[in-house]
């Protein structure tokens, strides 16, 4: 009997010391590693999308909340001389193994695409992960705001071949982004200083 | 001091984990495309190895013996895991090359290994002695399979230009069965030089 209890004892202690040293040091990382997830997942992308900026759009990004729902997304500006010039928003969507991340750039004036950036995915190796290819992406390069579908869909782009469903995964994430920056486009016009 | 430093030394050399012991196989395989993988391992593992062999030996004496497996786990897994955060806070662009072997390391061998027939029998300063040893072993040859692999496959060392311009990588050496062949050639390299040491002596 006394066994037991020692046995018990013992590791209840063990496992709460551990739980209290792995609780501080997460709440200690948690905004550096947050820093560092954006830097190197969504850099790469953000450089990519987003064109003549001269600010650091990771540092200066902002929270916003979108309207009738309790979703907050995170926006990355681009400013040029001062003025907010254009936007990034990264959507998900659900890919074939998983959600799929797209970042979107948006010229503000223009009120058009200026390119995507896949973030994130787990699309299966050698197709589906072709959709993070320039072929794919250069699509959406100056793209207007209407028409953003697949061609099965009366759209105008071209999925990749034998890849559908990842594909339409990533214009989901587009889609979504697009319906966000619809929605939020007046308070990002408030948050930064732009051009009228 | 003479009995720490040969609990020390044998790390290196006479027990050299991946080569001598054959333990901690799996990540020795997987991360060595390049030296800084593999020298990025091999710290966690010193970091990792070195804490557990201590905490376990502090209380090797108040664990029960029927449970002390699962309190090594506990104590490790914590460790990793702290590991884990550290490296996506300072060194993320490293963890993203690691990716699933930085957890695996709870379940490395060695860890396990070393706590069980080391740190729960012996004092203190030994443990780490015996931790710091067996890890600059397990660091050590991470780093130098992972360099000839690096050297040959990409033709770089740390990630710098290494071979002569018109050199053509093997870029098998990166894939996975380069580490197989890079470990047996170490292997057989190894067993050379012990089989002629003592027939010299």
């Amino acid at each position: 009997m006394r066994e037991i209890i020692k046995m018990i004892l013992v590791l209840s202690a063990i496992c709460l010391v551990a739980g209290l040293l792995l609780g501080t040091v997460k709440q200690a990382t948690l905004s550096r590693i947050e820093e560092q997830v954006l830097i190197c997942v969504q850099g790469p992308a953000l450089k990519n999308v987003l064109k003549d900026f001269d600010n650091n759009p990771i540092a200066e990004r902002k929270k916003f909340k979108v309207d009738k729902t309790d979703t907050q997304v995170t926006v990355f500006p681009a400013i040029s001389k001062g003025y907010l010039t254009g936007v990034a928003i990264e959507g998900f969507g659900k890919g074939y193994g998983g959600d799929i991340g797209v970042m979107v750039g948006f010229d503000l004036k223009k009120d058009e695409l200026t390119g995507i950036g896949i973030t994130t995915m787990k699309e299966t190796p050698g197709i589906g992960t072709y959709i993070s290819k320039n072929d794919f992406t250069d699509q959406f390069f100056e793209h207007p705001m209407g028409n953003l579908a697949l061609k099965s869909q009366k759209g105008d782009i071209d999925a990749v071949s034998g890849a559908t469903f990842s594909s339409k995964g990533a214009m989901d994430a587009v889609q979504k982004s697009v319906n966000i920056y619809s929605t939020i486009k007046p308070e990002i016009l408030r948050a930064w200083k732009h051009m009228e | 001091m003479n009995r720490m430093w040969k609990e020390f030394s044998k790390g290196l050399w006479l027990e050299l984990p991946p080569f001598r012991l054959l333990l901690g196989l799996c990540p020795v395989l997987a991360v060595t495309k390049t030296a800084y993988n593999g020298f990025g391992m091999g710290c966690a593992v010193i970091f990792v190895l070195t804490l557990s062999n201590l905490i376990i030996s502090l209380v090797r004496k108040i664990i029960p013996p029927k449970v002390r497996i699962v309190c090594f786990i506990v104590i490790t897994a914590s460790l990793v895991v702290t590991v884990e955060l550290l490296m996506q806070a300072f060194t993320y662009p490293l963890y993203q090359e690691l990716g699933i072997f930085v957890p695996l390391i709870v379940v490395n061998c060695l860890i396990l290994g070393r706590a069980e027939a080391f740190a729960s029998r012996n004092p203190v300063h030994l443990s780490v002695a015996d931790a710091l040893g067996m890890g600059f072993g397990f660091t050590l040859s991470l780093t130098f399979l992972g360099g000839i692999r690096e050297i040959f496959g990409y033709g770089t060392f740390f990630g710098r230009p290494f071979m002569w311009a018109e050199f053509k990588p093997f870029t098998f050496m990166v894939e996975a069965p380069g580490a197989f062949i890079c470990l047996a050639m170490c292997l057989a390299a190894m067993n050379f030089i012990t089989t002629w040491q003592s027939k010299r002596f």
